[in-house]
């Protein structure tokens, strides 16, 4: 029971960031329909970035801020050197785009930086834990799923509360109308891009505070989390692709601990097959979108 | 563990990789009309003329790319001096590494000594073939400062096998290649011994893969295998007093990653320690461990090795977790993955063991060549215990060529087959009596004191 406990709140802190980084993923298709397979790219920059910093003496406490700010610059650059000339292409060219934007990040960072491994030191506090009776809940856990909660209510605030969350429902809903209406896309593209920058910049810093290394390939990892917790929570659904972040991160660590061992390896293979079943059952995901269009 | 042995033998082994290596971006298309007139969304007529600019544009860059991409690094001839002596005849190592290239004797001239190097500079190994491909052409010209071999210039020519493998190597063999230096992992590497077909010798610098070593086809590992390091490990945890093992795998028989925990478990049983957890994981990726961790928090005394193949990042992000959950008594040990992805600069590093290629001490032969390339490039290599590795495989060529007296690939590769007790930049090579996989001591390195030093040596 201890350790199911455990895992659960360890679940939890790895669906924060799988959230955070799915809201972003959520924030561009909603607007673009644009399936965005570069999203990890901006935590690739941010690790560069990062690395460049920690290694030089930086402390964490202004690496943080550093990584955000680069995450979003980058996709504000990404969406102005890519995006913003494929704007009235099909579904299937932007999301060529997306996959040549990622290979073009990596291949810059390969060719220009290294092929190698690049470390940096994690900060000091990530491992250690405090104990609740029998459990011992890492900090790291704590810190991430209150810092997810609280971007999500800012979010939240910002989507209902705000002209420019107006404009961006607005424009998730209905992007032609939207226009029609007087909503300015040039400002509503470049404020989602800034956003889901934003947001995959504070998923990066908790990212990078666990991997404490970057190399070219390091956004694989997070686009894949991103888009499959977009995935499964529904397409288009801001509120789904949180709900897909904590469904994706729960069930990675409770099936690995819960699996017999002889299948553990294939946790991953069983995290897919579940996904499969669940696209069988309900295709637009956990929260379906009528607008959503799946590519 | 000749069961385990067989039975890897018996798979059919395909190392995946997790990218494509060449970086392509096709921009098919632009949307028309400008950014400010608000219909970016609705505008997509084509100028079909527009069109057919960018793709000529495109094209006319792919065939340049193209042109780019067949023309390989070339290095050596030239220069001069004289060598002799030595390990084997006319090959004086230390002779060569002490060549001075400011203060070179008279150029050789004879038919030139051709060594190909079939590398992979994806990400995946650029970070030993890329450095690889750069030392061995500095070696080819120290070579040729001496005079070269028996007068005959060495050239080191570089084909990166990109998305094509075979025709890299293909490239190479056209140029007249007398061996080659081929990538560690056998998607490449399987493609350019179908290639060679056994015709010329092919030594695959930076592997531990036990199925690429196959002396019939002229194939040779430079270094110990899967086998030789997780056995070391295993024994050196035994001797080290520690009966019992956690060991983190990616499933049994997967190479590298599954190979290494199987041969690990296999001898440390035989030794008669026990294995009381094995964990799963994903190799290069994961770096957080709190399932694993919650569960070995319940079944572990505080006292076991922890073995795995993972990289760097990944034993010192699980040791803080295990460390966080109270196992601080833990003992680690690794493959060369660890030296590989920098053990030596991870923070909480100390007392962590791992088996390198070389354990390079100050002053030694390595540590002086590494140096030298410094020097003379201005730039350290981004690896160094893997480059003695390219060297040896550039040396153990040549003393093929210089044994049998002959040119010819299969002359070479049986004479290959024969050496023994090569002292290499590496230590001691026998192939003699083997299959390709040399019998080599293995180097237990542990951080201590945040020095990576040599703690013990394990018998091939």
């Amino acid at each position: 029971m201890t350790e199911l406990l455990q895992n659960l709140i360890d679940g939890l802190g790895r669906g924060s960031i799988y959230a955070l980084l799915a809201l972003g993923v959520a924030v561009i298709f909603g607007v673009m329909h644009l399936l965005n397979f570069a999203h990890g790219e901006l935590i690739t920059v941010s690790g560069y970035a990062a690395m460049w910093a920690l290694t030089s003496g930086v402390s964490w406490w202004l690496a943080v801020p550093l990584i955000i700010v680069v995450s979003i610059a980058t996709s504000l650059v990404i969406e102005r050197v890519a995006f913003s000339r494929v704007r009235g292409a099909s579904d299937f060219t932007l999301l060529l785009t997306s996959f040549g934007v990622h290979f073009v990040v990596q291949a810059i960072f390969l060719l220009y930086v290294s092929a190698s491994v690049k470390n940096f030191p994690r900060p000091g506090w990530v491992s250690n834990t405090y104990s609740i009776g029998s459990l011992k809940v890492e900090w790291f856990d704590t810190v991430v799923i209150l810092v997810t909660l609280i971007t999500l209510a800012a979010v939240t605030y910002l989507l209902q509360r705000t002209m420019f969350g107006l404009s961006l429902r607005a424009a998730a809903a209905d992007f032609d109308t939207a226009r029609l209406m007087g909503v300015n896309s040039n400002n509503v593209i470049r404020g989602a891009f800034a956003l889901s920058g934003l947001l995959a910049g504070i998923a990066g810093v908790f990212w990078l505070m666990r991997a404490g290394q970057t190399q070219p390939s390091a956004g694989i990892d997070p686009m894949l989390k991103g888009v499959l917790a977009a995935l499964i929570g529904g397409l288009g659904s801001l509120r789904g692709a949180v709900l897909g972040g904590f469904v994706l991160g729960l069930a990675e660590v409770v099936l690995r601990s819960q699996l017999p061992d002889s299948i553990a390896s294939l946790t991953e293979g069983v995290v897919f097959a579940l996904i499969a079943l669940l696209f069988i059952f309900r295709p637009g995901g956990l929260i379906t979108v009528a607008h959503a269009e799946r590519v | 563990m000749e069961k385990v042995r067989d039975e890897i033998d018996k798979r059919v082994l395909i190392v995946n990789r997790s990218l494509p290596n060449n970086a392509t971006w096709a921009r098919d298309h632009r949307a028309n009309g400008t950014h400010n007139q608000g219909d970016m969304f609705m505008g997509s007529h084509r100028d079909s003329r527009t069109r057919f600019r960018i793709f000529a544009l495109m094209f006319s860059i792919a065939l340049i790319a193209a042109a780019c991409g067949s023309d390989a690094a070339e290095t050596g001839g030239g220069e001069s001096s004289g060598g002799g002596g030595g390990d084997g005849a006319g090959l004086d190592i230390d002779a060569i590494l002490a060549a001075d290239l400011d203060n070179c004797e008279e150029a050789p001239t004879g038919d030139p000594i051709r060594v190909g190097m079939a590398m992979d500079f994806s990400d995946v190994v650029g970070f030993v073939d890329i450095p690889g491909s750069q030392l061995n052409p500095f070696v080819a010209e120290k070579i040729n400062c001496t005079g070269g071999i028996n007068g005959q210039p060495v050239e080191v020519r570089v084909a990166e096998v990109g998305d094509d493998a075979a025709l890299a190597a293909q490239d190479l063999l056209d140029w007249g290649a007398h061996f080659l230096v081929g990538p560690p992992f056998a998607d490449f590497a399987l493609p350019i011994l179908q290639t060679t077909d056994g015709e010329v010798p092919m030594f695959v610098a930076a592997s531990t893969e036990p199925t690429l070593a196959d002396a019939e086809i002229n194939s040779f590992l430079v270094t110990f295998d899967d086998f030789g390091m997780a056995e070391a490990a295993a024994q050196w945890a035994w001797d080290e007093g520690i009966t019992r093992a956690i060991v983190f795998t990616e499933g049994e028989g997967i190479p590298y990653t599954g190979v290494n925990p199987d041969a690990f478990m296999a001898k440390f049983t035989e030794l008669g320690g026990e294995v009381v957890s094995v964990q799963t994981y994903v190799w290069a990726a994961d770096t957080d461990f709190s399932a694993q961790v919650n569960e070995i928090a319940g079944l572990s005394e505080n006292n076991e090795i922890v073995f795995s193949a993972a990289l760097a990042f990944q034993v010192t992000a699980l040791r803080g977790q295990l460390e966080g959950q109270g196992l601080d008594g833990l003992t680690y040990i690794g493959t060369d993955a660890m030296d590989a992805t920098g053990i030596q600069v991870e923070d909480n590093n100390e007392g962590i063991a791992h088996t390198p290629h070389t354990s390079i001490s100050a002053g030694d032969r390595i540590d002086t060549l590494l140096a030298d390339y410094e020097a003379a490039n201005g730039e350290a290599l981004e690896s160094r215990s893997f480059m003695a590795l390219y060297v040896d495989s550039m040396f153990l060529g040549i003393q093929g060529i210089l044994d049998c007296g002959c040119t010819d690939g299969p002359g070479i590769g049986e004479a290959v087959a024969n050496i023994s007790g090569f002292q290499g930049l590496s230590g001691e090579i026998t192939y003699a009596g083997t299959n390709g996989i040399p019998n080599k001591d293995v180097p237990i390195n542990r951080i201590v004191d945040g020095e990576d030093v040599l703690v013990s040596t394990i018998s091939g």
